[in-house]
């Protein structure tokens, strides 16, 4: 209809333009490349009062460790945050198309968000792609019906639980909620218990690492404690290995100046010059 | 072989005080055959702001393209200049977009906000996860040992003239250990006031 | 004459008019008086809604809508067609935050919008919406306010103050004797309301007039009790 007419409005959706030409050269021996991973050890747990969720902050490209400090807890809504393992591209764009809808929803209804509504968004949306979209997500805030926390697997298959732990290093997490959690725990003890079991993903798993981030969602209030606790400091280094000016040869220089943008121009009164 | 490394490539920036800095090599091979030492992957997209692109070099170009296109068309829409993490943000879409057919590059950011002047430096995924970092970004063939050389020899508040040794210096010792890549650097210094490229001697071998 | 180019909604007159266009500005002009005033710190929309019966429950449904949290709309004109632009405009917000990842500036959100108003003027088996829009916003990189006015044509224009709907010849020439460049955003919440009573028939409440603020923490419908406040100090 409308559409037809003049402007070009970006449509949405994937674009499969590049597949059949990567899959040439994937038959000719040329591997595609990896993209970022979470490695990942998320958790999250629900206390007297609301929700705590927490993550490691490594991000690894095969092997090697790309972000020492990433951010995994993502914002759904004021009251619901979601914490992502997997394609650490397919955690960051879902969870933002998830908060995109949840806004529109807020402001169509008038009503805060509820969990069980980013929980469905969510499942439905990875259910369509049927796994392809490899996200595994913890997702968890308190609403008018109370705290609930979700588990939200990449095929779409979600769980309702108390307590929940996510990606490569949710075995290591889990031992500890298994462990030591019990329902009602109290504000600190139930942030105590998040920050260790996320301590067992860092020194146990190798796709987990650096710092613990935490979120606290009670119901009136979200704390959002980015680098909760730094798990692993860098050494402070002795020496310095700073080259001396002049040592890399230079063939040429090209300077390019900057003429900036007059922005304000303020006139000065000034005395005449009656010498 | 993975794809990424058919034509060769290594490109890192770093921040340095009120300045950023983003190198390239110069090499374009098909495979172990050199083909030019001119080649370049570094472009321009605004008085402040650059992006490398290493990787498969059709894409290289394919993306600097169509992000000239998304970048102008933006600012002629708007009639301003784009922030370096709103453009990065307009990458990492164009390469979501392909999410399933993804081009085979993995862009390097390296700006300074077009009204604060803030330091900023950012890479990417082939498929636009966004990585923002304080201290450096490196992507290509050889990005382990960039990763070593950047974590021994970057500092903060690094002034130009020695944030250019030090990325030079990065830059060349890192690509020394690559066969694909090397052949000549680039190295952009931004400022507020100016941009300085210079054109490094490097082994050719 | 003008039946025999009403075939298609979207087609000239021989005179080169779209009757359509005016005949949906006459549904504004018809509509309930909306007013928007630029302050230095902010901006103000003011709205007339009176119902026809005391049954009426006039707190749940609101003229005066968000569309992120630093712009929000008001209109003059048919109430159901508002709502298909502030479905269209919190969309192509949206859109825009997902792609660029900075809340859209108030001039990007009307320009697309008008463009929306626009397709409905030119494509087939529509019509033009019978609304004129205000939108009001706080612009977080400029650090400044903004209002600007949305036709049924697409056209737009942006405004120190202006008034729509019945009676805004007076309400226009009201604002031009009050408007004062070094306006707050407290003495434009009064002009407005001075704006609406203009042509207001009875009684005003804080149940049949709506106003939004916006400044730098954004754009806000006042409370019912907040507007009773205004109102006693203006009379």
């Amino acid at each position: 209809m409308a559409s037809t007419v003049a402007v070009e409005l970006p449509h949405g959706g994937f674009s499969f333009d590049n597949c059949k030409r990567n899959a040439l050269l994937e038959d000719k021996g040329f591997k595609a490349p990896k993209a970022y991973k979470t490695g990942t050890t998320i958790a999250g747990i629900i206390f007297k009062d609301g929700v705590v969720l927490g993550a490691d902050t490594r991000a690894t490209e095969d092997t090697v460790v790309a972000d020492k400090n990433c951010e995994k807890i993502h914002y759904i809504s004021s009251n619901i945050y979601c914490c992502g393992a997997g394609t650490a591209a397919d955690t960051e764009m879902t969870t933002q198309m998830i908060a995109s809808k949840l806004e529109l929803h807020r402001l169509e209804t008038s009503r805060k968000p509820r969990v069980c509504t980013a929980n469905r968004l969510l499942k439905q949306m990875l259910y369509r792609y049927h796994g392809y979209i490899s996200a595994a997500l913890v997702l968890g805030g308190v609403d008018s019906t109370g705290p609930h926390l979700y588990s939200v697997w990449p095929h779409g298959s979600t769980d309702k639980l108390p307590y929940v732990t996510m990606g490569s290093g949710s075995l290591a997490a889990m031992a500890v909620f298994e462990d030591r959690f019990k329902p009602e725990m109290e504000r600190e003890e139930a942030m105590k218990l998040v920050q260790d079991a996320i301590r067992a993903g860092i020194f146990n798993d190798l796709g987990s690492g650096s710092n613990v981030d935490l979120c606290i969602i009670t119901k009136d209030k979200t704390d959002y404690l980015r680098t909760y606790q730094e798990a692993n400091l860098k050494g402070v280094r002795q020496g310095t290995y700073r080259y001396k000016r002049g040592t890399s040869a230079v063939l040429k220089t090209e300077v390019k100046k900057i003429v900036l943008e007059v922005i304000d121009t303020q006139v000065k009164p000034q005395a005449m010059d009656t010498d | 072989m993975s794809i990424l490394d058919y034509n060769g490539a290594a490109i890192m920036a770093m921040k340095g005080k009120d300045c950023v800095a983003i190198a390239a090599d110069r090499r374009f091979g098909v495979q172990a055959q050199t083909v030019s030492m001119d080649f370049d992957k570094i472009f321009e997209m605004g008085p402040h702001l650059y992006i490398g692109l290493p990787g498969l070099a059709t894409d290289v170009q394919t993306v600097s393209q169509r992000l000239n296109f998304r970048l102008k068309m933006y600012e002629l829409r708007e009639n301003r200049k784009i922030k370096p993490k709103t453009f990065m943000s307009m990458v990492s879409n164009l390469l979501y977009e392909r999410r399933f057919g993804p081009y085979f590059v993995e862009p390097v950011i390296a700006g300074l906000d077009p009204k604060t002047f803030q330091p900023f430096i950012a890479s990417m995924d082939l498929i636009g996860c966004p990585m923002i970092t304080d201290d450096f970004v490196v992507s290509g063939t050889c990005s382990e040992q960039m990763y070593g050389m950047c974590e021994s020899l970057w500092e903060p508040n690094l002034e130009p003239e020695d944030l250019f040794e030090t990325i030079s210096q990065a830059l060349m010792n890192a690509f020394d250990r690559d066969a694909v890549s090397g052949w000549g650097a680039v190295v952009y210094i931004i400022e507020k006031d100016k941009v300085t490229k210079r054109l490094l001697k490097t082994r050719m071998d | 004459m003008t039946e025999r180019y009403s075939f298609s909604l979207t087609t000239f007159s021989p005179s080169g008019k779209l009757v359509q266009i005016e005949y949906a500005l006459a549904a504004v002009s018809a509509g309930a008086p909306s007013v928007g005033i630029k302050a230095l710190n902010g901006v103000v929309l003011a709205t007339e809604k009176k119902q026809k019966s005391i049954l009426y429950d006039d707190q749940s449904i609101h003229k005066i809508d968000y569309i992120t949290k630093n712009i929000g709309m008001v209109y003059s004109g048919m109430g159901p067609d508002y709502r298909v632009l502030l479905t269209r405009a919190r969309k192509l917000a949206q859109t825009y935050y997902l792609t660029y990842q900075e809340q859209i500036p108030t001039a990007q959100l009307v320009q697309r919008v008008a463009t929306v108003m626009q397709e409905f003027t030119q494509s087939g088996g529509v019509r033009p919406f019978g609304v004129s829009l205000l939108v009001a916003g706080w612009d977080e990189d400029e650090e400044r306010p903004y209002l600007y006015q949305c036709d049924p044509s697409g056209a737009y224009f942006a405004w120190k103050a202006t008034a729509m709907g019945k009676n805004h010849i007076n309400g226009k020439t009201f604002l031009e004797k009050r408007y004062s460049e070094k306006l707050e955003l407290e003495d434009a919440v009064h002009t407005s309301i001075l704006t609406l009573k203009e042509s207001f028939e009875g009684q005003m409440t804080e149940d049949n007039i709506e106003i939004g603020i916006c400044n730098q923490d954004g754009f806000r419908r006042l409370a019912p009790s907040e507007i009773k406040d205004y109102l006693a100090s203006v009379s």
